[in-house]
């Protein structure tokens, strides 16, 4: 039976408003590029909201800070899906962005094909791992702080067994956590660290029953990297008693901060900027922007309200490893996921 | 005790499921598609979040839940028993509308486009001994496990749950005996809108915070279940634990790290394809299930 056209209206102006407000989140540009072409325009793409304090957060910020301090004219999608991905590259290239990041690994691939179509624009991933003639990686030396991390955990750990819960195996993710893994069994070999995945970045009720399972196995302290869904694994460590937590990405200390010891901190902004600063100046060089903890983009930011948990001595340790590895003494471990053939 | 926390575990994960499934088997015994679980849960949600953030009680917040549940239940009761649109397009209409609408209210309150602030709700407390009483704690864990039951005897044996199954089945027979169709639908698809509603509010109070797009497909699991339980409340409740038994399964293996995580997190899909691809044998939906009367 064909529906009545009145059911049809009811039906098509349903859809619109649900259209509207779902679309409403930013698929389309911020703001248009009403500045003239002399003025230094830069793009942000990111794979989630910006609010999350933590790795979107961070890179939003940064944005911001380029437009403070260098004059740019800015704009930011958060981008929905992989499909979106080269889409959104295409489109800043086409409004001739000087520079356009692609905020996480997974717009790698994307950010490799659309490069040679648009060659005045620079694209930079955040944590990618190929280099192309206008496309380039930022690394971070995340691990440094999070084998820094690691010890902390190792020494106050009671039931020796900590924990890692991470959104998914993500290479710069599981790195990480390998490198924290180290730092504990560099204090005790005996120490037991569980690993898990909670399959996505958002789904807060998921990421909480990984947490109290790991806890269940007696896991005290957990370090988790999981964006949106890590905050469920605060509300487990805050309902149960003697789990701590050590956050990601942004400082996350002010989440819970009767729980968190610590963030392993990257500075977004700071990496952000040094990197458009660059580009600006047209000192910009395609290569592996490694950034470790010589650049203070990577640090672990320690809670001062559980500052207690950390005796002397244990601050003593920190700070000879954090010079061992300075010095290179120290490699903390290190997945090599970066890849230097040249993109197509 | 290894047992006992699977079981604890495997109930709080099933608890959205439940009250979603309760209200789909509702809605769709009487012949409206329930693809909308989703949205009226988001919404839920939500609307529970705000409500108990600007009274500080939780129990306001499981009202609100089921308030805004019930709104939605009742754009979509509207769309495909009034006017009757296509009951499909107009479920996943509503599910659009909940993500956008949620997402614009939450900045709206809250000016973040992630997540709300912390707010009263409810903790089991999941701590060693006592792993079922203490699941007591959260009130809405017990009335989670009643849903599907209090469904079932109404559906089974209560005069309107025969008119139900009745509109559900041939509504022209029923409308020739004096059975108002359109009433027990919109009733049918309202209750749907508010259990799925209290299922979002579980989410949101057991978190203490509202998290964008939380409900992340719980609703489209239950409605699973709901085909997986061949549309009879009773059967649809233990597909719920089903499901929610195999995700747990997934959390637990993952400590022990014998199998990759990419493997284990298979587990619930693999085992919900299987399920729907026939293991259970025929399902036969209600006949008029779709259809306008």
């Amino acid at each position: 039976m064909q529906p009545p056209r009145r059911a049809r209206l009811w039906l098509s102006t349903l859809f619109h408003i649900a259209l509207l407000t779902a679309c409403g989140g930013g698929t389309s540009p911020a703001k248009h590029a009403a500045a003239d072409s002399t003025t230094f325009k830069v793009a942000l793409l990111t794979p989630g909201p910006i609010s999350d304090h933590a790795w979107n957060a961070g890179a939003y910020e940064g944005l911001m800070r380029i437009r403070d301090s260098l004059g740019a004219h800015t704009s930011y999608i958060q981008v929905k899906t992989p499909a979106d991905f080269e889409e959104n590259f295409r489109q800043y290239g086409a409004q001739g962005y000087d520079l356009v990041f692609g905020h996480g690994f997974e717009f790698q691939d994307a950010a490799s094909r659309v490069g040679p179509e648009y060659p005045k624009t620079i694209y930079i991933t955040t944590s990618g791992n190929r280099v192309g003639k206008n496309v380039a990686p930022m690394v971070f030396g995340f691990e440094e702080p999070s084998y820094l991390a690691g010890i902390i955990a190792g020494t106050l750990s009671k039931t020796r067994v900590v924990g890692v819960i991470g959104g998914t195996e993500l290479p710069p993710v599981k790195s990480s956590f390998l490198a924290f893994e180290a730092g504990v069994h560099a204090v005790d070999p005996n120490v037991k660290v569980l690993t898990s995945y909670i399959g996505g970045w958002n789904d807060a009720s998921a990421g909480k029953e990984q947490a109290l399972a790991q806890i269940q196995r007696g896991a005290d302290i957990i370090f988790q990297n999981a964006d949106a869904a890590g905050l469920g694994i605060f509300q487990a460590a805050k309902e149960r008693k003697g789990v701590y937590i050590f956050g990601s990405n942004s400082n996350q200390n002010g989440i819970a901060p009767d729980i968190t010891i610590g963030s392993v901190v990257i500075d977004l902004p700071h990496a952000f900027l040094t990197v458009a600063r660059e580009v600006k100046a047209g000192q910009f060089t395609s290569h592996v922007l490694y950034l470790g903890s010589q650049t203070d983009v990577v640090k672990l930011v320690l809670n001062p309200e559980l500052r207690r948990l950390i005796t002397p001595t244990l601050q003593a340790r920190l700070d000879t490893t954090q010079h061992a590895i300075e010095e290179g003494k120290i490699r903390p471990p290190r997945i090599e996921f970066v890849d230097t053939t040249a993109a197509r | 005790m290894i047992l006992f926390a699977f079981l604890a575990q495997t109930i709080r994960i099933a608890i959205p499921y439940l009250f979603a499934a309760a209200g789909g088997v509702a809605a769709e015994r009487s012949g409206v598609v329930s693809l909308a679980l989703e949205g009226f849960m988001l919404t839920g949600a939500f609307t529970a979040a705000l409500g108990s953030f600007y009274s500080g009680r939780p129990w306001i917040g499981v009202l609100c839940g089921i308030a805004g549940g019930i709104v939605l239940g009742a754009l979509h009761a509207i769309a495909s028993i009034r006017y009757r649109a296509d009951q499909v397009v107009s479920s996943i209409a509503i599910n659009l509308l909940a993500i956008g609408v949620t997402r614009f209210f939450l900045h709206l309150a809250f000016d973040s486009s992630s997540n709300s602030p912390r707010l009263p709700g409810f903790s089991a407390n999941v701590a060693g001994e006592g792993l079922f009483l203490g699941l007591l704690h959260n009130p809405l864990i017990p009335i989670g496990l009643l849903a599907i039951p209090a469904v079932a005897w109404v559906v089974y044996r209560t005069p309107f749950g025969l008119r139900l199954r009745a509109v559900g089945e041939h509504p022209e027979a029923a409308a020739s005996l004096g059975v108002p169709v359109r009433r027990v639908r919109y009733i049918a698809v309202l209750l749907s809108g508010a259990l799925a509603g209290l299922g979002g509010a579980y989410l949101a109070l057991d978190q203490h915070q509202f998290t964008d797009g939380m409900s992340a497909g719980r609703g489209f699991i239950a409605l699973a279940a709901i085909i997986f339980g061949r549309w009879d409340p009773m059967r649809a409740g233990l597909a719920c634990l089903l499901f929610a038994a195999a995700e747990t399964l997934q959390i637990q293996l993952q400590g022990t790290q014998a199998i990759a995580s990419q493997f284990v997190q298979m587990i619930p899909y693999v085992l919900t394809i299987v399920a729907l691809a026939g293991v259970v044998g025929k399902a036969t939906p209600p006949a008029a299930l779709g259809r306008a009367e």
